[in-house]
């Protein structure tokens, strides 16, 4: 069935090579500016990865006009007014960003200040409010599940009103994406573990969704079969090179896919189990996936059983609801393994969520804006059930 | 030319229909809850309505400019009159701009539950209050599940 309309549109250039992030000279010169600020924590600093970088841009030729090294694990709105007048100030034309969901959002909405100036929350908030293109914005990821590389959209923290800001937007499409796995090579198992499981979040809520179409569908299944292959040895042997490199595609795969069917419960209950309760987002939704693909079931079950086989399970002779179980179970399994090697808590009991606290869970998952993207109508008391079997 | 002639004949389509749904518990209980408060622009023909949810009344304000709102919409009046039968597709309009959003989209995308009530009863006004020649129900084939 094909969907009545969607729109597929992916001007991100990615390269792939282990290597890659310190030899841009070639995609760099495409762009045409020689001017980078480079915007990034002081985890990814101290592991080397950002003068890794900036070595390779100096070498080519390139000037680095200063550093941002101050985001915070959540993106948030005053770095994002103080980095972009430091980023202005320096004479910048373009930025590069090196890390992971919170340094690159923190860059996209710089980059929205950066390049039109103006308030981000009373100018931009809303949906498509850009009328010209941004400033260019290469973005080098060094984990594997955010996938904003290649979305559109950016999340900024609002500490004043204590909610998360969504800004998207067509223009926040970086230009380049690079993928190098040897910049995910020092992530530890943990956070692989959490980063895969958001990773195959996007692309299994992206691939049953309502707003899926052909296109967004051969990104999430290209994915998910990565990422079921490769999940466990990149979490286990983290120097695989790769494994890494397979999760940091499956990643940035899923984020084409997403950013373009969007996400449904899942996210909505990662979404208010972090915000009342600080679990990370990745494990938020490992712990959430199969729960919330036994909500939606009877919407999604046709689609669900085409993805066994994806998951390498054999499902000659059986039925579609057998086949569709099959693929929950292959989540559950692969969870299992990531758990067994101490990586990946698989109950909200195990990461500090109250048990009466679930009725708050199912409350906020129905306020989500991701709701509206849900394959089944929300309902909070239906929901529930589910939520107290994750626990 | 969109099928709304005048600003006046459009004002009393959807200002009354505003009204109606403002006065109807099962979604202004919902409305009231989030504190909303919306202004819609809207073009060919051009008119302002603000609703208010803020309070302990939903209000409907038509030519309201001074108001503060949490979000405001932007769209034709006939990309509006399609959107009260159920017939626009939200995703789609926004991406393309047919209707351009500004404010906390979230907070819009999640009274979109509550208000899908209003779906129904916007061709059942249109015909009981005199406005039949806009109730474009009979000519539209819903898409097939």
């Amino acid at each position: 069935m094909l969907p009545e309309f969607f729109e597929f549109y992916n001007p991100t250039k990615v390269v792939y090579e282990a290597g890659v992030a310190t030899d841009l000279k070639p995609e760099l010169d495409l762009i045409g500016i020689t001017k980078y600020f480079i915007v990034s924590d002081h985890i990814i600093n101290d592991l080397g990865l950002v003068q890794k970088v900036a070595d390779g841009l100096v070498d080519a030729g390139f000037e680095v006009t200063g550093k941002y090294l101050d985001v915070a694990q959540d993106a948030r709105l005053k770095d994002v007014k103080k980095c972009a007048d430091i980023v202005k100030a320096s004479g910048a034309e373009g930025i590069i960003s090196i890390g992971g969901g919170s340094v690159i959002d923190t860059a996209k909405a710089v980059n929205i200040l950066f390049s039109v100036g103006g308030d981000l929350v009373d100018d931009y908030s809303g949906a498509h409010t850009l009328t010209k293109p941004l400033n260019p914005h290469v973005v080098i990821p060094t984990t594997a599940g955010t996938g904003s590389e290649v979305t559109m959209i950016a999340v900024i923290y609002d500490e004043e009103n204590k909610e998360k800001l969504a800004f998207p937007d067509k223009f926040l499409l970086p230009n380049l994406a690079v993928l190098d796995p040897e910049m995910t090579i020092s992530l530890p198992p943990k956070m692989t573990a959490a980063t895969g499981m958001d990773a195959l979040t996007h692309a299994v809520e992206a691939y049953v969704g309502p707003q899926a179409s052909p296109i967004s569908d051969a990104f999430a299944v290209g994915a998910i079969e990565l990422i079921m292959k490769n999940l466990v040895t990149a979490t286990r042997t983290g120097d695989d090179v790769d494994a890494r490199g397979s999760m940091l595609i499956a990643s940035t795969m899923a984020g084409i896919s997403f950013t373009h069917s969007m996400c449904g419960c899942i996210h909505g209950m990662a979404h208010a189990t972090g915000g009342l309760y600080r679990v990370p987002h990745g494990i938020a939704n490992g712990i959430f996936l199969p729960f919330g693909l036994e909500y939606n079931f009877e919407e999604i079950k046709e689609k669900l059983a085409r993805l066994a086989p994806v998951m390498g399970e054999d499902t000659s002779g059986l039925s579609e609801d057998e086949a569709a179980r099959l693929a929950i179970a292959a989540i559950r399994k692969l969870s299992k393994q990531l758990n067994e090697l101490g990586a990946l808590p698989i109950r909200l009991r195990d990461v500090g969520v109250p048990e009466d606290g679930l009725v708050a869970i199912a409350e906020g998952a129905i306020n989500d804006g991701t709701s509206f993207y849900n394959p089944r109508e929300m309902d909070e008391e239906e929901l529930l059930p589910y939520i107290q079997n994750a626990y | 030319m969109g099928m709304f002639k005048t600003s006046e004949e459009f004002e009393k389509v959807i200002v009354g229909f505003f009204q109606l749904v403002a006065d109807t518990p099962l979604i202004a209980d919902k409305l009231l809850q989030s504190k909303m408060v919306i202004r819609f622009k809207y073009s060919d023909p051009d008119l302002t309505v603000v609703v208010d949810c803020a309070g302990d009344k939903a209000l409907v304000k038509p030519h309201d400019t001074t108001t503060q709102a949490i979000v405001e919409m932007t769209m034709s009046a006939d990309i509006a009159h399609r959107f009260w039968f159920g017939m626009v597709n939200l995703t789609k309009a926004l991406t393309r701009k047919e209707m351009v959003a500004k404010g906390p989209i979230p907070k819009v995308l999640k009274l979109l539950p509550a208000i899908k009530p209003s779906y129904a009863m916007y061709p059942q006004y249109l015909d009981a209050n005199g406005f039949e020649q806009y109730n474009i129900t009979k000519a539209y084939k819903p898409p097939t599940a």
